[in-house]
């Protein structure tokens, strides 16, 4: 591993998990990006380029309601590509390295937002006395600069001791953790989801829940299909519902 | 004297307002989206969620419009810091709206701050339903598969085909704020009396309440590797064929009912929520409940 590959390596996962920009981190941090980045400091664009779809194929219909995500895809990319790379893996064996490492990025984005609330209560104050830049601070550079520490030190590290390290680090990774971690991800957008069904907040609405439930359970129609039946459901109780009703 | 005669004749003064008061320009708006859009997720914590960017994006226009009347800044800006989570593209929208209320409510219009909080909070649910689904569910895995199938066939620009997320983001989210800010700078307080807005609310929740349960039945995974075997039986009885014969995706299910029950009963500890979580899912395997 040279020294460049691990910075890449390291880069890739702060800019892939820094949230700046809603769907800018998201690009940054896709499999094929970081794969073709990987792939440019190490010289050989096209492996990258193919380890990074792989491993971004691997997660596709990954989705993080309410900020909860499942698995950290970034961390799985930035990690396994540079590896793979380095010692001339297959693009398999490339994939099989990724996912536990997925389920560990996981603790990571729980820390960070955990952290946040730091900066939160130091933005109440700043709210009390009414400064502006205070509270700009404590929600922008502040959290910026947690994140690069939880994030780019880490994976620099690990990085940069090499395939050898990595691999004690998945050695010393016990199955029960790891099918544990898994079990989590399944389970980490159901608090999401909870999070908005509970913000939508009126609960005599929950048979619409139901029927989205059971349509994709019993009927395996696609999220599209659904979103088509779900907004004409809307548009029905929109234009027959009286005002009454609605409040 | 002059809120009186809003109250009478709320058209007529409404346009006079609107000529006399410049209000936010397109550029502005645009701006306050930007700032909104790069800052949202990163201040997102387990006490408040995106409360905290919500406030940032609002402070420099309350700042103005509050100008020296500092009591009612710090109401504007606590206001703001209490509890928010959308989806910032669609949800966008509420900023917008929010932005002319507070524009208003600055002015001295008679805008109690519970309006504006119902606002933010009676919107936020659905429009995060409706955005998870079509933004970050749908659109970004049909970027992702197409970026996908061009890096496999070793082609370069299948790196970049993921900006063109964001780029849809910045320009869908900059004309649902600025919805937002026209509906409400022209006619907030009618569609508030009229009941409009109720129903608004009630049907994006209808979408938003059926689009969590699509969402949630396609990507919460919980599954039990349990079996048991009958004395008499050829074959042992494995629990998770029972359960799907019962009815499909019982656990899954279960799992965002759970945690929803929990919530409703009011509780707020995401946090703790979240470490419980991962500990019954650590537990659970080592038990061999879960797989």
């Amino acid at each position: 591993m040279t020294l460049a590959l691990a910075v890449a390596g390291a880069l890739c996962y702060f800019f892939g998990t820094c949230r700046v920009g809603s769907g800018t981190y998201h690009s940054l941090g896709s499999g094929v990006f970081i794969g073709f980045i990987c792939g440019l400091v190490y010289g050989d664009v096209t492996t990258g380029l193919i380890m990074g779809a792989s491993i971004n194929l691997v997660y596709l219909g990954v989705v993080a309601p309410a900020g909860q995500i499942p698995s950290d895809e970034i961390m799985a990319s930035s990690i396994a590509i540079p590896l793979a790379l380095a010692g001339g893996l297959s693009t398999e064996m490339a994939i099989t390295l990724a996912v536990p490492f997925g389920l560990l990025g996981v603790f990571l984005d729980q820390i960070r937002r955990t952290s946040n609330i730091y900066w939160l209560h130091k933005a109440d104050k700043y709210a009390a006395e009414g400064n502006e830049r205070g509270i700009y601070l404590c929600g922008t550079w502040y959290p910026l600069a947690v994140t690069f520490i939880i994030r780019f030190v880490p994976v620099f590290i690990l990085l940069s001791l090499g395939a050898d390290a990595v691999y004690k680090v998945l050695e010393i990774l016990p199955s029960w953790l790891t099918t544990g971690l898994s079990v989590a991800g399944g389970l980490m957008p159901a608090i999401g989801f909870a999070i908005i069904l509970k913000c939508i907040g009126n609960a005599k609405l929950l048979p619409f829940f139901f029927i989205g439930f059971f349509a994709i359970q019993y009927l395996g129609i696609s999220t599209m299909a659904a979103a088509i039946f779900g907004a004409c459901i809307a548009l029905i109780a929109f234009f027959n519902g009286n005002e009454r009703e609605a409040a | 004297m002059s809120e009186m005669m809003h109250e009478v004749e709320p058209v007529a003064n409404e346009s006079q307002v609107s000529e006399s008061q410049q209000g936010l320009s397109n550029k502005e708006l645009f701006r306050t989206y930007l700032r909104l859009y790069i800052t949202n997720e990163m201040s997102n914590s387990y006490e408040r969620l995106q409360a905290l960017n919500f406030c940032v994006t609002m402070a420099p226009h309350l700042k103005r419009w509050y100008g020296d009347r500092k009591e009612a800044y710090i109401e504007a800006l606590q206001r703001h810091l209490q509890f928010y989570n959308t989806e910032s593209t669609i949800g966008s929208v509420i900023c917008g709206i929010v932005l002319s209320m507070e524009e208003k409510k600055a002015r001295g219009e008679d805008i109690p701050a519970e309006a504006i909080t119902g606002i933010k909070t009676g919107l936020m649910g659905p429009m995060a339903g409706i955005g998870d689904s079509l933004i970050r569910s749908t659109l970004k895995s049909t970027i992702l598969a197409i970026a996908c199938t061009m890096a496999l066939a070793g082609n370069a620009v299948g790196a970049f085909i993921p900006m063109l997320y964001p780029v849809i983001m910045i320009v869908v989210g900059y004309y649902m704020l600025k919805l937002g800010y026209d509906v409400g700078r022209d006619a907030v307080t009618k569609i508030l009396r009229s009941g409009m807005f109720s129903r608004v609310i009630h049907a994006t929740s209808i979408l938003g309440m059926f689009m969590m349960g699509a969402l949630s039945s396609s990507y919460v995974k919980l599954k039990t590797p349990l079996s048991f075997q009958m004395e008499n039986a050829a074959k042992p009885v494995v629990v998770q064929e029972l359960l799907d014969g019962i009815v499909p995706g019982l656990l899954p299910l279960a799992a965002v009912f759970g945690i929803y029950l929990y919530l409703s009963k009011g509780g707020q500890k995401y946090s703790a929520l979240v470490w419980v979580l991962l500990a019954i899912a650590i537990v659970g395997s080592v038990l061999g409940v879960f797989a």
